[in-house]
C-alpha cells in the first residue's frame, strides 16, 4: 500500500472538474424529469449532437468557439422543443412506456445519423480552456496554477465557472421570469398549474430546451477529456450523469449537481487515487463504471427520493 | 388483461401458423451454407426477445439490459465447450443457467425498483457489460474476441454429409431448440405460475394478498427469462464459435427490448412477429439504400442501411400507430398496462 497523499490534490481537482460536466448532464435529466416524471434515455445523445454541432460549427466553419456554442446550445434547444412537440406530447404523461420507447427510439436514431455523418472515430474539438488567457499573470504555467503543490488546470477552473455562470443563470430564468414560474408550477402539480391557467404544453417544452442547452454544453465542456467527440462519446458519461441525478435525487435541480460532483470526486479519489495509487490496483477504468452502476442500484435500492429529493408516498 | 383464459388460436394465427412453418421447412432448401447461418442466427434471435418479454411483458419489469444476459450465455457457453471440454449439449444448458443465475441477481434489485427507475438500472448494466467483459480477456478474448475451439458438425448418423450437411443439421437444432422453448413458454404463462407473474404485474399489492410470495416469483421470472436470453447467446456460439464483447453495445440491448414492444409485450406471437419485423425493416432498408437514381437523397438512404436507425425509426412510429405492437393489430378491448 502506497498512501501517497501528495498526489491527492490533483485527484480532487480532477474529481471536482469531472464532477461538475457529469452535474451539467445529471441536470439536462432533472430539468424532464422534474416536470415530467420521465427520464430521458436521448439526453446523451442529444447533447452528442449538440456537440458534433460544435465541431461543425467552429472547427468547419471557422466561427469563433464560444459563438458556435451558443448557436449550437440554441439549436438544441430548439431541437428539445420541437421533440416535445412532436413526439413526447401526443402521449398520456401518466403512462411512462410509450416516452420511455419513443426516447430509446430518438437514442437509436441520433446514434445512428451522427454515426452516418461523422463515422465513429474521434474528432478533435478545441478545449474551450487549454491555455490561460494572454491578459492573466502567470502563475506558474500556461496551463495550470500551482495549489497545494499540485497543478490545477486552467481547464478545472474553467469548467467550474463556466456552470456556475450557467447555474445562476438557470436560477434567474426559473426565478424570475414567467416561464421560469409557470415551469415550477407545472413541476409541482401539473393539474393545478393548468388550472390557474398556465399553458402546461408549452411549459414542457420549455423545459425540454433547457435541459436540451445544458446537456450540449455538459458534452462540449466533456470532450478535451475524452479527446475529442465521437458519436459513442456520451454512453459513459450518461452513466455517471444518471448516477449523479439518482444521488442527487432525480427531481431536484440542486441535488443533480450535488449528485454530478460527488461522483465525479468518488470517481476520482476513492476508485482512482484509492484504488489505483494506493491499492495498486490497474482496473481502473472498469472499476470507474462498476462505481457508478454501484451508485445507481444502492440509491435506488434503499434511497430512491435520492439526498434532496422529493420522497413519494404510494399509497394503495 | 387481467383474469383471462388460455387464448384459443383464430384463423389468422392458424394461417401466419402454417405461412411460418412453410418457410421455415422450405428456408434449407432455398440457400447457401452462409445465408442458412444467417438465418439460423434470426431464428435463434427469437429466444433473446422472448426473454425480455417474460421479464417486461408477463413479468412487468422493464428491462433495457437483455443482450447482458445474451452475452453472459454466450461467454459462459464458450469457456465451458472451449475450455472445459464439455459436450455441446451440457455446455448450452450450463451456459442458459448461468445467465439465468446473473438474472436472478438482477432480480434482487428489481424486487423495490420498479417502472423507470429499474429501466435505468437495466440500462446501466448494458451500458456497463462490454467495458466489464474487456476486463476478463481469458473468458471473454478482451477487445477482439476470442475463437472457440470446438465446433457443432452433424453427427454420423445424420442423412448425409459435407458442410452444407453440417448448416442444416444446426438449422434443425436450432429451430426444434426455439420451437420447444416457445411451447414450454406458452404453457409457463397459462400455468398457476404464469398467472401469478401476471399478477404482480398488475396489482403487485392484490397479488400479495392473494398469496402470492413476490420475491419467490419476481426472481424466478427475472431468472427465467434470462435464462432464455442467455440460450440466445449459448446458440450463437453454436452457429459461430466465436466470442467478442463488441457484440453486445448497449444499443443490442434496447434493440432486442425494442423489438418485443414492436412485435408486441405479453403475446408469444409477439416474439416471433418483433424478430419478423426486425428482420423485415433491415432488409427493406439495406435494399433502398442500395438503389441508386435517387440523387442527392442518396446519402440519406443510406442511413437505411443501419439497422439501428431504421428500428429507432420503426419503434416511434408504431408506438403512435400501434401501441400494443404487431400482434396486438387484430385484437380491441385490451387496455395495455
Amino acid at each position: 500500500m502506497n498512501w501517497n497523499f501528495d498526489v491527492l490534490p490533483d485527484f480532487i481537482f480532477n474529481g471536482l472538474s469531472l464532477g461538475a460536466i457529469y452535474g451539467a448532464v445529471a441536470l439536462s435529466l432533472v430539468l424532464i424529469f422534474k416536470a415530467t416524471t420521465l427520464i430521458n434515455f436521448a439526453t446523451g445523445e442529444l447533447a452528442m449532437l449538440g456537440a458534433f454541432l460544435v465541431y461543425v460549427l467552429h472547427m468547419e466553419q471557422g466561427i469563433w468557439l464560444w459563438l458556435s456554442m451558443a448557436i449550437a446550445m440554441g439549436l438544441s434547444a430548439g431541437l428539445g422543443v420541437l421533440i416535445e412537440r412532436t413526439l413526447t406530447r401526443p402521449f398520456d404523461p401518466e403512462d411512462h412506456l410509450p416516452v420511455v420507447l419513443i426516447t430509446l427510439g430518438l437514442f437509436l436514431i441520433i446514434n445512428a445519423v451522427a454515426g452516418d455523418i461523422w463515422n465513429y472515430q474521434v474528432r478533435i474539438l478545441t478545449n474551450p480552456f487549454g491555455k490561460f488567457p494572454d491578459w492573466v499573470p502567470s502563475l506558474g504555467g500556461d496551463r495550470y496554477v500551482e495549489v497545494l503543490g499540485s497543478r490545477l488546470k486552467y481547464q478545472s477552473i474553467g469548467i467550474w465557472l463556466t456552470l456556475a455562470l450557467a447555474l445562476f443563470a438557470l436560477s434567474l430564468i426559473l426565478n424570475k421570469t414567467k416561464a421560469g414560474l409557470a415551469f415550477r408550477a407545472v413541476s409541482s402539480n401539473v393539474e393545478s398549474a393548468r388550472l390557474v391557467g398556465v399553458h402546461t404544453g408549452r411549459t414542457l417544452g420549455f423545459g425540454w430546451a433547457i435541459a436540451s442547452a445544458f446537456g450540449t454544453l455538459g458534452a462540449v465542456l466533456v470532450a478535451p477529456q475524452l479527446g475529442g467527440v465521437n458519436p459513442n462519446m456520451m454512453a459513459t458519461i450518461l452513466i455517471y450523469a444518471l448516477a449523479g441525478a439518482a444521488l442527487g435525487g432525480l427531481d431536484s435541480q440542486g441535488g443533480a449537481v450535488l449528485g454530478g460532483i460527488l461522483v465525479g470526486l468518488i470517481q476520482a479519489v476513492l476508485v482512482t487515487w484509492g484504488g489505483v495509487v494506493v491499492f495498486g490496483q490497474l482496473y481502473m477504468s472498469i472499476l470507474q463504471l462498476a462505481a457508478a452502476f454501484l451508485i445507481i442500484l444502492i440509491v435506488l435500492l434503499f434511497r430512491p427520493a435520492g439526498l434532496f429529493g422529493t420522497r413519494r408516498v404510494e399509497r394503495v | 388483461m387481467s383474469a383471462q383464459a388460455p387464448r384459443r388460436f383464430t384463423p389468422v394465427s392458424v394461417a401466419g401458423l402454417i405461412v411460418l412453418a412453410g418457410l421455415l421447412v422450405a428456408i434449407p432448401f432455398l440457400t447457401t451454407t452462409t445465408s442458412l447461418r444467417q438465418a439460423t442466427q434470426i431464428v435463434v434471435s427469437v429466444l433473446a426477445v422472448l426473454g425480455v418479454n417474460i421479464a417486461t411483458g408477463y413479468g412487468g419489469m422493464i428491462s433495457l439490459g437483455h443482450g447482458v444476459f445474451v452475452g453472459v450465455g454466450a461467454f459462459a457457453t464458450g469457456y465451458y465447450v472451449g475450455d472445459l471440454q464439455l459436450p455441446w449439449l451440457l455446455a448450452i444448458a450450463l451456459g442458459a443457467i448461468t445467465a439465468g443465475l446473473a438474472g436472478a441477481l438482477v432480480g434482487v434489485p428489481a424486487l423495490r425498483i420498479r417502472g423507470i427507475h429499474l429501466a435505468l438500472v437495466t440500462l446501466g448494466l448494458a451500458i456497463v457489460f462490454r467495458p466489464l467483459s474487456k476486463r476478463f480477456p481469458s473468458i471473454t478474448g478482451g477487445v477482439s474476441g476470442r475463437s472457440i475451439d470446438a465446433r457443432f458438425d452433424a453427427p454420423g448418423w445424420w442423412p448425409s454429409d459435407g458442410r452444407m450437411a453440417s448448416s442444416v443439421y444446426r438449422y434443425v437444432f436450432c429451430v426444434l431448440i426455439v420451437v420447444l422453448v416457445l411451447w414450454a413458454t406458452w404453457n409457463l404463462v397459462n400455468s398457476r405460475f404464469g398467472r401469478s407473474m401476471r399478477a404482480l404485474r398488475d396489482n403487485h399489492m392484490a397479488a400479495a394478498i392473494y398469496g402470492i410470495d413476490l420475491v419467490a416469483a419476481r426472481v424466478t421470472t427475472f431468472a427465467i427469462s434470462a435464462g432464455i436470453a442467455g440460450l440466445c447467446g449459448a446458440l450463437q456460439v453454436l452457429l459461430v464459435p466465436f466470442v467478442s464483447q463488441d457484440k453486445y453495445p448497449a444499443q443490442e440491448s434496447l434493440v432486442i427490448y425494442a423489438s418485443a414492444v414492436i412485435g408486441g409485450l405479453g403475446t408469444i406471437w409477439g416474439s416471433v412477429l418483433g424478430v419478423l419485423a426486425r428482420t423485415v425493416l433491415g432488409k427493406a432498408g439495406s435494399a433502398l439504400a442500395g438503389y441508386d437514381g435517387l440523387g442527392p437523397l442518396g446519402e440519406f438512404f443510406d442511413l437505411l442501411d443501419e439497422s439501428a436507425f431504421v428500428f429507432g425509426v420503426g419503434l416511434i412510429i408504431l408506438t403512435f400507430l400501434f401501441p400494443r405492437g404487431l400482434a396486438g393489430l387484430g385484437r380491441k378491448n385490451q387496455v395495455p398496462k
